[in-house]
C-alpha cells in the first residue's frame, strides 16, 4: 500500500510539473501582444564562426543590449557558404521578436552571384551597428605615394599591378573592381581566403596592393611595412583620419564597404522591431561597446531601421550592375 | 634574459596559474571531443577574457589552445576517434597500439612527444622568431602549391598494404574536395543546388564519420559476434631504453612542426602527416609503420604540438595570423590594447615574455596532468563495446552538429561513416582520405594564384628555389617505394641469374 501511495505522489508531481511547463508555454506563445515583450531569452544568429569579427562584435553588442532589453542574448554561430546558410534560418524563424539576425553586407550580393535565392526583402532592418570602408594600401616601398600616383602607374603598367582581395565576388573584390572602373585603369585580381592572406601576401612583396577595411591592415600600417593612399567613403576614417578619400584624391567613386546590422523576419510586428531598434541603438552607444570597436579598429555606424532599410536598398541595386558588369553569377 | 626573469616572477601569481590550468583542463576535453576544435575551443573562451587583464587573458587562451592539441590524441589513440584533424595520423599507430594492450605506453609516448615538441617549439619562438618570420614571409602561392604536393605525395608511405587502393582513397578525398563554390571563379560545383554545399563538405564530420562512426559500426558486428568484447590493457609501461630510441624522431618532428606551424596558411593539419612520413623515411623497420610503430605515434605528436610555437612566431612578430586559432588569438590580443607586429616586444616586452613563460609552463603542465591521467584515460577502454560503441556514434552526432549547429553535418557524417565502414571492411586506408580533403583546396586555389600572379607563366614552378625543392622531394617521396621494389626486383633477378 506504501509503495502504491508513493506511486500516485510521483504521478502527481509529474502531471503538475506538465501543467507547470505547459503553462510557461502557453504565456510565451502570446506572440501577437506586444505589452511585455521581450519576456523570454532572445536569440541572436551569426552566420560566421566563433571567434571572427562578426561573432565578437555581436557577442559584444548583446552583453549591452541584454541590460536594455532585461533578457539573456544567446549567440548561435550558424557559418557556411559567405553567411547564406545562417541568414536564410534567420529569415525563416518564427517573426515572434526572439530571433534576430546580424546580417552583413553580403545579403545584398548573394542573389546577383547566384550564391543562393535569399534576399534583403526577407527581413526587416532593426539597426545598422558598423561600416568599414574599402582603402587602397600598398607596401611602404613601393613607387606611389598617393592615389594619384598610383593610377598613373597602373596606366603606364596596365594589368601589371597586382591586386589581393578576399575571395572572387567578395566585398573587397568589388571595392578593386570599383577602383579600376572609376579610374580606368587595368588591374590584375587575385583571389585569397579571406583578408588576412591577401595583407600577408602583400607584405611579403607578392602582390602590390589590397582593398581592404583599415582595421585589417593597421597593424602593418604601424609597424610600416605598408601605406594606405586612400580611403574609398565619404568620409575619412576614424582609425586612419590622416588619409584622404578617394574624393578628396580626385577620384569620384561610389563608396564601397562592409557594413554589420540586426535584422528580424519580415513578419514581426512593427511594435517589436521598434522595442528593438531602440535597444540596440542605446546599446551601441555604451561605453564598453565603444571601447571594443575602437580597440579591435572598428568603425561605428549607426543607421535606424528606416536609414538601414534605404541603404540596403542602395547597395543592392549598385552591387547588382557590379557583380553583372564583372559577369559573376550566371 | 632580464625580460624572461621578469616575465617569470610575473607567472608565479597563484591566480594566473590556476587559470592556465583551466584552461589546460578544459583544453583537453574540448580537444578529446569529436567536432569540438582547438579554433572553436578558444573561440568560446574568448569572451570570458574581455574582463581579465591582458596576461591572464591571453594564459587562458594559449592554454584552451596547447590543452585542446594535445587532447585530440588521447581519443585518437584510445578508440580511433581523433578529436582534431591534426590527430587524424595519430590514429593509424596510436590506436593499433590500443589495439594490442600497449594503450598505456602509447598514451605515455604521446604526452612525452607533445611535450616536447610543444617546448621546443617554444623555445625556438623565443630565440630566433623574428629572423624566421621574415623566411616565413618567402612564402607565396607556388610554395604554398609545392607544400600542398608534397603533403599529397605522403599517401605512398601511409597506403598501408595496397598502394593502389591508397592512391585510390587519396583521389576520392580530392575529388570530395572538389564540390562548394569554386575558390578562384565563384562558380558552385556539384553543388545540386544545394546552399549546404556551397561551402564544401566540411572536413571534421568527414572525419568523425571515417574514423569514428565506421569504427562505432564495425565494433556492433564484435558486440553480436560475441567477441572481443573490450580490448586487453596490459600493463607494459614504456621503458627508458624505448624512449631513448624516439628522442630523434621528436626532435625532428619539432622541427617540422615549428616549420610548418609558422608558414601563414599552410594548414597546420599536415604536419603531423609529413612528420609521419619523415619518421618512417629515416626508419631501419618501415614495415611497422601502420601496425602499432612507436615512432608513428610519437612523430606526429611531437610534430602537431610543436605547431603551437610556430604559429605564434608570425602572430607576435608580424602580427600575421597563420591559421584559424591565432586569427582568434590576434583578436583577443587586440581587445586587451596589445597590437601584434614588430612593435609589440619594444612597447609590450615584459607582457610578450611573461607569455612565453606561460607558454613553457602550458606545456609543463600539459606533462604533468597527462602523465597523472593516464591511469583514469585508459580506464575507457574497459567499458564493454556494447555501452562504448553507442557512446561514441552520439558523441559523433553531437560533434558534428555543434560544429556549425547545422543538421546536414550530421547527414555527411553518417554517410561518411558507411563509407568508411565499407573502405575498412575491403581494407581501403581511410587517412588518404582526409589528407585528399585537406589539401585538395590549399593546392587547387594556390595552384591557380600562382598563375594569376605570373600571368600564366608555368616557370613560377620551376625557377623559384623553394617551390623547386619541394617539388623534389614530393616527386622522390612518391617514387621512392616504387623506385625501390623495382631495385629488390632487378636485384633479385641478378641473383637468379648468377644461379644459372
Amino acid at each position: 500500500m506504501k509503495k502504491f501511495k508513493g506511486k500516485i505522489v510521483f504521478l502527481l508531481i509529474i502531471i503538475l510539473t506538465m501543467f507547470l511547463v505547459a503553462g510557461c508555454n502557453s504565456e510565451k506563445d502570446s506572440s501577437g501582444d506586444t505589452s511585455n515583450y521581450p519576456n523570454q531569452s532572445i536569440k541572436i544568429i551569426v552566420p560566421s564562426s566563433a571567434g571572427g569579427g562578426t561573432d565578437s562584435t555581436t557577442r559584444s553588442l548583446a552583453a549591452q543590449a541584454e541590460k536594455k532589453l532585461g533578457q539573456s542574448i544567446g549567440i548561435l554561430n550558424k557559418p557556411g557558404a559567405s553567411g547564406s546558410v545562417g541568414m536564410t534560418e534567420g529569415a525563416n524563424a518564427k517573426p515572434d521578436g526572439y530571433t534576430l539576425t546580424m546580417v552583413f553586407v553580403e545579403l545584398t550580393m548573394y542573389k546577383h552571384l547566384g550564391l543562393s535565392p535569399l534576399t534583403p526583402d526577407e527581413f526587416k532592418p532593426v539597426a545598422m551597428i558598423n561600416f568599414d570602408p574599402a582603402a587602397l594600401t600598398v607596401r611602404s616601398d613601393a613607387p606611389y605615394n598617393t592615389l594619384e600616383e598610383f593610377i598613373d602607374y597602373a596606366r603606364e603598367h596596365p594589368g601589371e599591378i597586382s591586386v589581393g582581395n578576399a575571395g572572387t565576388g567578395s566585398i573587397w573584390h568589388i571595392a578593386a573592381v570599383n577602383l579600376a572602373q572609376s579610374a580606368n585603369i587595368k588591374l590584375n585580381h587575385v583571389p585569397y581566403d579571406g583578408a588576412a592572406p591577401a595583407v600577408t601576401a602583400l607584405v611579403g612583396g607578392h602582390i602590390d596592393a589590397v582593398t581592404v577595411s583599415p582595421a585589417e591592415v593597421k597593424a602593418q600600417l604601424d609597424a610600416g611595412n605598408l601605406k594606405t593612399l586612400a580611403v574609398m567613403a565619404e568620409q575619412r576614417s576614424a582609425l586612419i583620419p590622416e588619409v584622404p578619400t578617394f574624393k578628396e584624391s580626385g577620384i569620384k567613386a561610389e563608396s564601397i564597404g562592409t557594413w554589420r546590422g540586426i535584422v528580424v523576419p519580415k513578419a514581426t510586428p512593427d511594435k517589436k522591431v521598434a522595442i528593438l531598434e531602440e535597444a540596440f541603438l542605446a546599446a551601441a552607444k555604451e561605453k564598453e561597446f565603444q571601447d571594443f570597436m575602437k580597440n579591435n579598429g572598428l568603425g561605428i555606424q549607426l543607421k535606424n531601421s528606416q536609414e538601414f532599410k534605404k541603404f540596403i536598398t542602395k547597395n543592392e541595386e549598385f552591387f547588382g550592375e557590379m557583380i553583372a558588369e564583372l559577369g559573376l553569377g550566371q | 634574459m632580464n625580460l624572461l626573469i621578469q616575465g617569470l616572477m610575473n607567472i608565479l601569481d597563484l591566480q594566473v596559474i590556476l587559470v592556465l590550468l583551466i584552461g589546460i583542463i578544459s583544453g583537453i576535453a574540448i580537444g578529446s571531443l569529436p567536432g569540438l576544435t582547438a579554433t572553436m575551443g578558444v573561440a568560446l573562451v574568448l569572451p570570458i577574457t574581455f574582463g581579465m587583464n591582458p596576461i591572464t587573458g591571453i594564459l587562458l587562451l594559449i592554454g584552451v589552445y596547447f590543452g585542446s592539441v594535445y587532447g585530440g590524441s588521447l581519443t585518437a589513440i584510445l578508440i580511433n576517434t581523433p578529436g582534431t584533424p591534426a590527430s587524424a595520423a595519430t590514429a593509424m599507430d596510436g590506436y593499433e597500439m590500443s589495439k594490442k594492450g600497449l594503450a598505456h605506453k602509447a598514451l605515455t609516448i604521446s604526452t612525452l612527444s607533445s611535450t616536447i615538441g610543444g617546448i621546443l617549439s617554444v623555445i625556438v619562438l623565443i630565440l630566433v622568431a623574428p629572423q624566421l618570420a621574415n623566411f616565413a614571409l618567402k612564402f607565396s602561392a607556388p610554395e604554398s602549391f609545392a607544400l600542398a604536393v608534397f603533403g599529397i605525395s605522403i599517401i605512398s608511405s601511409i597506403a598501408g598494404k595496397s598502394m593502389t587502393k591508397g592512391l585510390m582513397a587519396g583521389v576520392l578525398g580530392l575529388l570530395v574536395a572538389t564540390i562548394g563554390i569554386d575558390p578562384m571563379g565563384g562558380f558552385p560545383r556539384f553543388t545540386f543546388g544545394s546552399i549546404n554545399l556551397a561551402s564544401g563538405v566540411n572536413l571534421i564530420p568527414v572525419m568523425i564519420g571515417l574514423f569514428a562512426a565506421s569504427e562505432a559500426f564495425k565494433s556492433m558486428e564484435d558486440i553480436f559476434a560475441k567477441q572481443n568484447l573490450a580490448i586487453k590493457v596490459e600493463k607494459v609501461r614504456l621503458k627508458w631504453s624505448e624512449f631513448k630510441t624516439l628522442i630523434v624522431t621528436i626532435i625532428r618532428s619539432a622541427g617540422i612542426g615549428t616549420f610548418i606551424g609558422m608558414i601563414p596558411g599552410a594548414g597546420g593539419d599536415i604536419t603531423s602527416f609529413i612528420a609521419y612520413n619523415e619518421a618512417k623515411r629515416f626508419s631501419k623497420n618501415k614495415e611497422e609503420f601502420g601496425k602499432g610503430a612507436m615512432k608513428g605515434v610519437a612523430a606526429p605528436e611531437a610534430a602537431n604540438n610543436s605547431v603551437t610555437g610556430g604559429a605564434m612566431i608570425p602572430l607576435l612578430t608580424l602580427g600575421i595570423p597563420g591559421d584559424a586559432v591565432t586569427a582568434v588569438l590576434l583578436g583577443a590580443l587586440m581587445v586587451q590594447g596589445l597590437q601584434p607586429g614588430p612593435l609589440l616586444f619594444t612597447n609590450n616586452g615584459p607582457i610578450v615574455y611573461t607569455l612565453f613563460i606561460g607558454m613553457l609552463l602550458a606545456n609543463l603542465f600539459i606533462l604533468i596532468i597527462g602523465l597523472l591521467g593516464i591511469k583514469y584515460f585508459i580506464k575507457i577502454l574497459s567499458v564493454p563495446k556494447a555501452i562504448l560503441s553507442p557512446l561514441i556514434l552520439v558523441l559523433c552526432v553531437v560533434g558534428s552538429y555543434a560544429l556549425n549547429n547545422n543538421y546536414f553535418d550530421v547527414m555527411v557524417m553518417f554517410l561518411a561513416g558507411v563509407i568508411g565502414y565499407f573502405m575498412v571492411k575491403l581494407e581501403f586506408p581511410v587517412s588518404p582520405v582526409i589528407l585528399g580533403l585537406i589539401l585538395g583546396p590549399i593546392m587547387e586555389s594556390n595552384f591557380r594564384r600562382s598563375l594569376l600572379m605570373s600571368q600564366g607563366n608555368l616557370a613560377v614552378f620551376y625557377t623559384r628555389p623553394i617551390t623547386l625543392v619541394l617539388l623534389i622531394f614530393a616527386l622522390v617521396t612518391l617514387l621512392g617505394p616504387i623506385i625501390s621494389k623495382l631495385i629488390k626486383i632487378s636485384k633479385g633477378k641478378e641473383i637468379i641469374n648468377e644461379n644459372n
